[in-house]
């Protein structure tokens, strides 16, 4: 087959998938092409759409491939959205910070970072699907652990959490940080669990369902609030 | 707009009186970023606080809180008390008991959450900077074929997701549809299950609030829906059913939870892995 029409048949399958399309999955679909072949593609694609001056791009989110249009027009595009733009309090950012650096993690240890109560801010973070109940941690009271959700990875523009920048780069970039002063920050930087793999349900076989008082102060739908 | 007032759009509600002060109290995030300003407008190490100095600034800041009225936060007065237990050890004289000379720095530990603290503030800068989807940049629209018998895929419905319907129908039932009971019902889970199951086999698809209301649509028992909930669950995680709702165009759960027999081959098997498991 032309590699031009493997080209337009990955644009089509990019452009027709209602949620990010996996590599292995986007080469399946084009006749003779191998995953090597189809991320090749995708960057070819990329790079017309650069010299075309496309108000697009195709982004590898959360293990696939998305059509998404350029930061430059966001205010023309935010305007014809039905919802208002995406808005986190700091608060929320440092919280989701500490989830996705420490996942899994309890409550009491985000608010040990912190020094400030996490029950609020992790309830809403649940509610926009950004963080989940990845299970318990086995030691007395079976705290909830928390972890970043494929959402999370969808609204900040990762492929995998692993691309988060470590927290020694982090420090290096950062004047005012020292890096590496305590040896208990050394080993920040690891994420010791892998995100959710995509389409699957979240794990959490062993979610405790008793303690739901915790999380539910409200009758509120937490759906409305979802984008 | 949110169901939390304030959490999402900053505490600088609180700030509403008017007072300079109290929009510049309110926008820091808790004790830590407190000390983390003032050590930046001392420009001192934080390695090395002069900790006399900066807890009585400390205490300053929170009287001013107090003085507008403001509720001053437990946590905020947790670390006034933390740094004057800092401020006396400083002042003892080192143990002369200790032949291995000083001790450690009684600020050592302030220190480390300052530091770890200061670096997560760094990642949420980061995350702030990022190109979000839904500000920055939006995704191209897709829906799936309107073709497909219902338009619906399995997508993860949590705990979270489950709880929030089944707190959605105890809502609905209300507290007057179980009137007062008495007599003491002998409700299992692994009972529950069969009758779910059962319902499946008669039916390919079920809407998880027919579940657990009776046939005629009325508040069971208390027990037998806490049972029913249960079960569900643990058929889910026997992958004995799956459990299926709508999504939205964001690719946001939509519309009522539906539950399924899975097609797993295996599935049939469920009733084996119920008496083994319970």
């Amino acid at each position: 087959m032309e590699r031009s029409e493997q080209l337009s048949i990955a644009e089509a399958l990019i452009l027709a998938s209602p949620e990010p399309i996996p590599l292995p999955r986007l080469a399946s679909l084009i006749p003779s092409c191998k995953p090597a072949v189809a991320r090749a593609l995708v960057d070819e694609l990329n790079a017309e759409y650069l010299m075309r001056g496309r108000a697009f791009e195709i982004w590898e989110v959360a293990g696939g491939f998305q059509l998404r249009t350029l930061p430059a027009f966001a205010s023309y595009v935010q305007a014809s959205q039905p919802e208002r733009p995406l808005r986190l309090s700091q608060a929320a950012l440092e919280t989701l910070a500490v989830v996705a650096y420490r996942q899994p993690v309890t409550r009491a240890e985000i608010e040990h970072v912190r020094g400030v109560d996490a029950g609020a801010v992790l309830r809403s973070l649940l509610e926009r699907h950004l963080v989940r109940i990845a299970g318990h941690r086995e030691v007395p009271g079976r705290p909830l652990l928390y972890a970043t959700s494929r959402r999370f990875l969808e609204v900040f523009g990762l492929a995998r959490i692993e691309d988060l920048p470590t927290l020694r780069e982090l420090a290096e970039l950062a004047p005012e940080g020292p890096a590496g002063a305590h040896p208990t920050l050394e080993s920040v930087g690891s994420v010791s669990e892998a995100p959710e793999p995509p389409g699957q349900p979240a794990d959490e076989d062993d979610a405790d369902v008793s303690d739901d008082d915790e999380y539910f102060d409200d009758d509120e739908d937490p759906r409305s609030e979802s984008e | 707009m949110s169901a939390f007032p304030g959490e999402l759009d900053s505490g600088a509600s609180e700030g509403s009186s008017g007072s300079p002060y109290a929009v510049k109290l309110a926008l820091f995030e808790g004790p830590l970023d407190l000390l983390l300003h003032l050590i930046r407008v001392n420009e001192v190490e934080i390695t090395d606080i002069p900790i006399a100095r900066i807890s009585e600034q400390y205490l300053a800041s929170l009287e001013t809180i107090r003085e507008l009225d403001l509720d001053v936060a437990g946590e905020f007065l947790l670390m006034a008390a933390t740094l004057a237990w800092i401020k006396s050890r400083m002042l003892l004289p080192p143990d002369g008991l200790d032949t291995e000379g000083e001790g450690p720095d009684p600020r050592a530990e302030l220190v480390a959450r300052l530091l770890e603290y200061q670096r997560f503030k760094e990642v949420a800068r980061e995350l702030a900077e990022r190109r979000w989807l839904g500000r920055d940049v939006f995704e191209a629209h897709a829906s799936p074929l309107e073709s497909q018998p219902e338009s619906e895929r399995e997508i993860a419905v949590g705990v979270f997701e489950l709880i929030e319907a089944y707190r959605r129908v105890l809502a609905r039932a209300g507290p007057s549809a179980a009137p007062h009971e008495v007599e003491v019902e002998t409700v299992t889970v692994r009972e529950r299950m069969r009758v779910v199951m059962k319902a499946l086999e008669l039916r390919p698809s079920l809407e998880f609030t027919e579940c657990v209301l009776t046939s005629e649509g009325v508040f069971p028992s208390r027990s037998i829906f806490v049972a029913t909930f249960l079960a569900i669950l643990e058929l889910s995680r026997l992958a004995a059913l799956r459990i299926y709702q709508g999504v939205d165009e964001r690719g946001g759960p939509q519309g009522p939870i539906h539950l399924r027999r899975s097609d797993d081959p295996g599935s049939g098997a469920w009733s084996e892995q119920v008496a083994e498991i319970m």
